[in-house]
């Protein structure tokens, strides 16, 4: 087929899709833009270029301890998002249950609960069974908003497996569980490793949910550079923002060689 | 064989079992607890005990302030998933039927943000709105001549609804893609072939056919916008004050916890509202148009 957007209409639709793009990325060049400014405050035009900010905010020990509490947040809360996520998208595709649409809706609930609330219901059990440990609140928290999006990746990817090639293998004798791991599991590795990669990126962003969970000693990235942002106007805060914009960008990157984007974002 | 196998139903509840208990136990339970704080009495000393009461409640839609928050909330999710599906339309329409390669261009470039924390999108367009002449918007606009005095964005709700424009365009747009690229291309031709311009074509076929997609992005950026925290909070300031930033201050200003719980509930409302109540009405719409041509 060729393309669809030809003529007067195609050119003015291009023309607006390329304003719509310039709206996305402003915001983001312009925080890059100043991260590189000598000048005191973070203001537009960004003055002369320094890579100043960038050494000071790498050297800066607060900020190496958030990378690393975000870093190991975010790998916990996905290596516990596929143990239970996984098994859990296998069961509802592939095996009769009883309920399966309601057990379903249950375990992408966490998507409808705005996460503010979750965080703060969370916040109060913990206190209640008198568990006053932040790493442990903020690692069950950051579970319950990666586990859905793994579920959803993980069942996308089993839709579009060939089922006829499971039902040959059951019928030729193979075990339910060499089916799964010979089969199945062959055939959706792009959409695991994108799922897992999409709970990664979920938890490193994370912020209305660590912002009840944390405390001074246990503080994510994200908790970390709002603090900053209500002490420090210089471009530093720009240069931590660049570093994560950074992290995405090669997420998506990531995601695109992987599955292709469109398909990491099960449409 | 030795044993009998299982049946698959019980295989299938053991591998779900352990993704359910977790979400009971810490989401579900918790969850009923926060929100049961919001028909219970708080004491001097801050325990949260009977009696029943639905004060707080009362409270949110008696008080003019309270009552304010809760319209605004509901006032910028509306404006926002309104704009949102506007700026939507055209990157979807490139990326169901552009050219491959301005296709996948674009779906990179409106996809990214999405990964990019909210935090630092939303200091951002701190940056871009700024009311003093230093901010981008203001600078562009004195480099245009404009006039000396700089316009007043930040700490309205207008700077909240720019702001999460931005933030949910992705989810707008993902779903919107999906369901264009799902309409049959000979119908827009036969239209065209029929003498209908090109934007006449797009109102009476592509834009209906286009719905279901439309439909699911206005589902989530409405109740996403609704229950947001971080841009209210740092761009909308106390004329845009929202049910996010206000749940916030009961908790961590007033101490009020059978507030805090009220406005909770009032949020998962909206947000169970915005996602069944769409649903069931895009299916009844549907039903009704059925059932019409049917009648016919």
């Amino acid at each position: 087929m060729a393309s669809r957007l030809s003529g007067g209409g195609g050119l003015v639709t291009y023309l607006l899709a390329a304003a719509v793009l310039v709206f996305v990325l402003a915001p983001l060049a312009v925080v890059v833009a100043v991260s590189f400014s000598t000048a005191p405050l973070a203001i537009f035009p960004p003055v002369g270029f320094t890579t100043s900010w960038y050494e000071e905010v790498l050297a800066n020990d607060e900020f190496q301890s958030a990378f690393i509490v975000s870093v190991t947040l975010a790998v916990c809360s996905t290596i516990t998002s596929f143990v239970l996520g996984m098994p859990a998208a296998y069961a509802l595709n592939r095996w009769n249950v009883p309920g399966s649409r309601a057990i379903e809706a249950m375990l992408l609930s966490p998507f409808i609960m705005p996460i503010l609330i979750t965080g703060l219901a969370l916040l109060q059990f913990m206190a209640m069974l008198k568990l006053r440990d932040a790493a442990l609140g903020l690692f069950i928290g950051h579970v319950l908003v990666t586990l859905p999006y793994l579920v959803r990746t993980v069942t996308a990817s089993l839709k579009q497996v060939d089922r006829s090639l499971e039902e040959a293998a059951l019928t030729l004798g193979a075990p339910p569980w060499k089916v799964f791991t010979k089969v199945t599991v062959p055939q959706i590795v792009p959409g695991i490793a994108a799922g897992c990669l999409f709970c990664f990126m979920v938890s490193f962003d994370e912020f209305p949910l660590s912002f009840w969970l944390s405390n001074a000693e246990t503080m994510p990235l994200p908790i970390f550079l709002q603090n900053s942002m209500t002490k420090v106007f210089d471009p530093s805060i720009a240069a931590i923002s660049s570093l994560m914009i950074l992290t995405a960008a090669a997420a998506v990157i990531g995601l695109e060689k992987l599955v292709g984007l469109r398909r990491a974002m099960s449409v | 064989m030795t044993s009998r196998p299982l049946p698959r139903s019980v295989v299938g509840l053991a591998l779900l079992l352990p993704a359910l208990i977790f979400l009971v136990v810490f989401l579900v339970l918790p969850s009923v607890i926060l929100l049961s704080y919001g028909v219970l009495t708080q004491s001097q000393g801050g325990d949260i005990s009977l009696p029943l009461t639905m004060g707080s409640y009362e409270r949110l839609v008696v008080s003019e302030t309270y009552r304010r928050v809760v319209l605004l909330t509901l006032r910028v999710a509306l404006v926002t998933s309104l704009f949102t599906a506007l700026l939507a339309y055209p990157a979807a329409m490139v990326i169901a039927y552009g050219k491959p390669i301005f296709s996948r261009i674009t779906m990179i470039l409106v996809v990214a943000p999405l990964v990019v924390s909210v935090i630092v999108r939303t200091y951002g367009w701190q940056l871009m709105l700024n009311n003093s002449p230093t901010g981008v918007l203001n600078w562009m606009l004195h480099a245009l001549g404009t006039g000396p005095t700089p316009v007043r964005v930040l700490y309205t709700e207008w700077a909240t609804v720019i702001a999460s424009v931005h933030v949910f365009l992705p989810l707008m747009v993902l779903p919107l893609s999906a369901s264009l690229g799902r309409i049959n291309p000979s119908l827009n031709e036969a239209a065209r072939i029929l003498g209908a311009p090109a934007w006449r074509a797009f109102l009476r076929v592509t834009l209906p056919l286009s719905l279901p997609g439309l439909v699911a992005g206005v589902t989530i950026v409405f109740s996403l916008t609704a229950g947001s925290y971080v841009t209210p909070q740092m761009l909308g300031g106390t004329r845009g004050l929202m049910l996010g930033v206000l749940l916030e201050q009961q908790i961590n200003t007033s101490f009020d916890w059978p507030m805090a719980a009220a406005i909770a509930g009032v949020m998962v409302v909206i947000a169970l509202a915005a996602n069944v109540g769409v649903g069931w009405l895009a299916e009844r719409h549907a039903l009704v148009r059925a059932q019409r041509s049917g009648a016919r």
